[in-house]
């Protein structure tokens, strides 16, 4: 549609400064520095989380942990144009986009599909498919602005606004990521940290059930750590979990007053 | 038949019905749209300048970020890009992939000229994005608003020439004295020759509806007046639909067009103030 503007558009180029090798957030074998925002190793951003934010669609969620700010919203369940034939199964359909601030550059295209396709592995383990046969459910993701640990955000907004559209899930779904920078191992990593890592894990699991949906291992681990790691975003999930409950509680009953 | 049947199968009886009463069904009748501005929300850690404009139910979220480019188009002049991005979350009818089919208008409200840099080979580019996070209704009002929110939040960051290129001046070295001189010295606002307001009404048969929500969109005649702050005319924009608009509903609108202005600066103006107290 900007077609036309954008063929003959300047090239431009964002003026701050040139980005010289950066220290590293803490040398090697040091075991005592401090994250950039203050936070304990093993200490999770504050979740904020609030349903209801688009009024159009059947359900909708918005989440914000530190810098990181996402807007699910869920269609459905509707008909599909892509779903030529019959099934008794409903089909889930994910999309997670993000805007042209959410990071430093503008424009930087961020693996859209990758994250698409993890979001919906994700989701397909917890929602009862057999409840809208013939039909599909649309789940649509917007990142407002990317301060780190997106996947896991989206993932964890995205069930909650399944469950405020009434979707019927087998559970609530929780994500948490922890980052290996050197000799430790930091949970919920901002996008700095991110960029330092040695090596990633995150896992999906549905805290009431204690069942892991999806798990995401990049980098190099040995079993030890994996299991550490492991039970550091198990535990998270869980108190994650509690935090959405008492969101939807919330919704719920000042739905019911009014 | 059920009053609720009857609004899915017929729409356009079930209105007019209504309307031959004088009566809006979709608005309740004791609430006043609520318009809510609030600059500086969401990214405005990467971007230079961000808003979110609320009307009713429709929102939608502004953000300017400057770059530098070589003047195209007059060698003192900048120049601003618009983006009205419409992403899949704000309405069951868009589909991902599909392209926007609003576009707003930019109407002389900045003077390029204070976007150059030096005169003939840089320049302030300004990128202005607009992304609908709710779409209930008729958008470009909301959009519009959160645009110039955004403008009026935005600021000009000093920056220096370095080699071939213009460099951001950080703000450690902003008080200190430095080798070269930065081509403009402070961080200053840019400054927004006269807000555009605007206001969509929908025609059909004789009542004019002003402000349309979602539902009632399917009455299919759009007009949208756009003023300036001085109550001159911008914009006037009418493409076709079932009905002709005689010289009295283009008058009615752009009286109704003027009433809104009134409460849209005031809102402004309010949320421009509570900004420079921060």
């Amino acid at each position: 549609m900007a077609g036309g503007a954008s063929a003959t558009a300047p090239s431009t180029y964002s003026p701050s400064p040139n980005q010289k090798k950066k220290p590293p957030l803490f040398k090697d074998g040091d075991l005592d520095w401090v994250r950039p925002d203050g936070r304990e190793f093993h200490q999770c951003r504050p979740a904020f989380f609030r349903t209801g934010a688009v009024n159009a669609a059947a359900g909708s969620a918005y989440a914000e942990f530190g810098n990181t700010k996402v807007i699910v919203s869920v269609f459905g369940p509707r008909e599909s144009k892509k779903a030529m034939m019959y099934s008794d199964m409903g089909r889930l359909n994910c999309n997670v986009s993000y805007t042209t601030f959410a990071t430093a550059v503008r424009g930087q295209v961020l693996d859209q599909k990758e994250s698409s396709s993890m979001l919906h592995k994700a989701l397909e383990g917890a929602i009862r498919l057999e409840t809208f046969p013939k039909t599909t459910v649309d789940v649509f993701a917007l990142v407002l602005e990317s301060g780190g640990s997106d996947l896991p955000v989206v993932i964890s907004c995205a069930s909650l606004a399944l469950a405020d559209a009434g979707i019927m899930l087998y559970d609530l779904v929780t994500a948490v990521s922890v980052s290996c920078l050197g000799p430790n191992l930091v949970i919920d990593p901002i996008s700095e940290e991110e960029s330092y890592q040695d090596g990633s894990l995150m896992i999906t699991c549905m805290p009431s059930r204690y069942e892991v949906t999806q798990l995401t291992i990049t980098g190099e681990w040995s079993s030890a750590r994996i299991n550490e790691a492991m039970q550091l975003c198990l535990d998270a999930c869980s108190k994650l979990g509690k935090v959405m409950r008492s969101c939807l509680k919330e919704a719920a009953s000042a739905s019911e007053e009014s | 038949m059920e009053v609720d049947a009857f609004r899915r199968l017929f729409p356009v009886h079930y209105y007019e019905r209504h309307l031959s009463e004088s009566i809006r069904p979709m608005l309740d009748p004791w609430k006043k749209p609520e318009i809510l501005l609030c600059p500086s929300v969401g990214a405005a850690a990467s971007s230079d300048g961000s808003a979110l404009a609320k009307i009713s139910s429709i929102t939608m979220l502004a953000a300017i970020k400057m770059e530098v480019m070589t003047p195209v188009y007059a060698p003192g002049e900048g120049s601003i890009a618009v983006e009205f991005h419409m992403p899949p979350i704000c309405s069951p009818v868009v589909r991902s992939g599909r392209p926007a089919e609003v576009a707003p208008v930019t109407s002389g409200m900045i003077d390029l000229k204070e976007l150059s840099l030096i005169k003939g080979e840089a320049a302030w580019m300004v990128y202005l994005d607009i992304y609908s996070l709710d779409a209930d209704g008729a958008l470009f009002d909301a959009a519009l608003l959160s645009a110039v929110a955004a403008f009026s939040h935005g600021k000009i960051v000093p920056a220096l020439r370095f080699r071939w290129e213009m460099v951001m001046v950080s703000e450690e070295l902003e008080g200190e004295k430095l080798d070269k001189e930065p081509v403009n010295k402070e961080r200053r606002k840019l400054l927004l020759k006269s807000i555009p307001f605007s206001l969509i009404c929908i025609l059909h048969k004789n009542h004019i509806l002003a402000d349309p929500t979602f539902e009632e969109s399917i009455l299919e005649t759009f007009m949208t007046v756009v003023l300036n702050s001085s109550g001159l005319l911008v914009s006037l924009y009418k493409p076709g639909g079932p009905v002709l608009a005689h010289t009295s509903a283009i008058q009615e609108c752009v009286a109704l067009t003027r009433q809104r202005m009134k409460e849209l600066k005031e809102i402004i103006d309010a949320a421009i103030s509570t900004m420079e107290i921060d």
